[in-house]
């Protein structure tokens, strides 16, 4: 008891403490030491054969110790990393979603052959634009053939349907939640509204227009807007694929 | 006593100080990966992600994480394909873990070893340089993170048969301010 009256003077309470310090670190010492010692007195004594394959044993073990334990250290250090959930990411956010995915890849796979039909469909369009220009009454007048008449209504016919086909595979593809539309998908969807209506009232006028024109008659009423309809329809088509060809940001 | 109470406080300091490693946090981000097609040239933006860094032992291990989506090009479609091929909705998230001595941390340039995590695949970006300019405590970052596609076995997207380029670097403008 004394001794811790004689501790309110800070001298010896420092004394104290470097002593026990001291002992702590000595203690420490003597451990390693006497655990170094231990294994030079294993390994410096005359091994039996026994013996021998034990100490080569606790080599083995003890090398194969090492690495594991480098191995070890940065997983020690791990802890300290910062994880998904430090930064606030619910398992919600960060979860896989495979259907998700699935419908991803389907919506992708049924829009790239919507993409190529629609391509593809240029073709017929374009020749039935072209041959427009001998399926007029002059032709029919001239000599009474209708083969250019009937070739562009062929094609106009052919047009269609790859029209209508394309229009499938982007209506029947999966739709994905996607919020506002922005972009130039948003003008290719407008356009929608322009070409659809126009391809479905072109080869109605065009029948009543080739009609008129075999009956001998001159093409009227509401047939006679069938070049305008489908001039309408051609340029809202072709303004449909620019949009999503061109970086076009609204 | 108050001796016993000085002594106590000097040999629990060190613990206290190691319970609490500074941290960083992400304040602010701008991430925009660049297309490149023969008729396009896209870039696809995100603000959405969060970071963190946790300093310790004379290191500092930093987390950068993105959700895929987050990724605006100013296209629907686009995006959502961006999406489709590069696995989003198996792998929402992407991230970037680096690790930095705490004596660079103020440094004006920043060399950093990047582990990112995209698409399903990790790529180590070695020694990628960023710019570091420091207001009081806000550290303003910038730099590229130079990717490509075949890093993260991404299929590259086609349009009329024409793949874009394999190249697509991230520019990065990241705001960090210790917690």
């Amino acid at each position: 008891m004394s001794h811790l009256y004689l501790g309110s003077r800070p001298a010896s309470w420092l004394r104290l403490f470097a002593i026990a310090l001291l002992a702590v670190a000595s203690v420490a010492s003597a451990q390693s030491y006497s655990s170094s010692d231990t294994t030079e007195i294993s390994t410096a004594a005359l091994p039996d054969a026994p013996s021998a394959i034990q100490a080569q044993q606790q080599q083995q073990q003890q090398q194969q110790q090492q690495p594991s334990q480098q191995q070890q250290q940065p997983a020690t250090q791990k802890p300290t990393e910062p994880s998904l959930s430090d930064l606030g990411l619910s398992p919600t956010q960060t979860a896989a979603n495979p259907a998700l995915q699935a419908r991803l890849d389907r919506h992708t796979h049924m829009l790239k052959i919507h993409q190529t039909l629609g391509l593809v469909t240029l073709i017929p369009m374009a020749a039935a634009v072209i041959s427009s220009g001998s399926a007029t009454a002059h032709h029919n007048a001239t000599g009474g053939d209708t083969t250019g008449r009937d070739v562009h209504a062929a094609l106009g016919g052919l047009t269609v349907a790859m029209y209508g086909a394309t229009a499938y595979f982007a209506i029947a593809a999966p739709k994905i939640p996607e919020g506002h539309v922005k972009g130039g998908i948003q003008v290719h969807k407008y356009l929608v509204w322009v070409h659809a209506p126009g391809m479905v009232l072109t080869p109605i006028l065009g029948v009543m227009a080739y009609n008129q024109l075999n009956n001998g008659e001159k093409v009227h009423g509401i047939a006679s807007a069938h070049a305008a309809v489908a001039w309408t329809t051609v340029a809202a088509y072709g303004a449909s694929i620019i949009a999503v060809s061109w970086p076009i940001k609204l | 006593m108050k001796i016993i109470r000085l002594a106590a406080l000097f040999l629990l300091s060190p613990v206290a100080f190691a319970q609490s490693p500074q941290t960083w946090v992400l304040t602010q981000s701008t991430l925009s990966y660049h297309m490149v097609h023969p008729v396009h040239t896209v870039d696809g933006t995100s603000h959405g992600a969060r970071g963190k860094g946790v300093c310790g032992a004379g290191v500092c291990d930093f987390l950068v994480a993105a959700p895929v989506k987050s990724f605006d090009s100013g296209d629907t479609n686009r995006d959502e394909h961006m999406l489709q091929v590069t696995r989003g909705a198996e792998f929402p998230i992407v991230t970037v873990r680096f690790r930095l001595p705490e004596s660079a941390i103020n440094s004006p340039t920043l060399d950093c070893d990047l582990e990112v995590q995209f698409a399903g695949n990790t790529a180590h970006y070695t020694h990628v340089v960023f710019q570091q300019t420091i207001q009081g405590k806000t550290h303003h970052i910038t730099g590229t993170v130079p990717s490509t596609l075949t890093d993260f076995k991404i299929p590259p997207p086609s349009f009329l048969t024409v793949p874009i380029k394999n190249e697509i670097p991230v520019k990065v403008d990241t705001t960090w301010q210790p917690q």
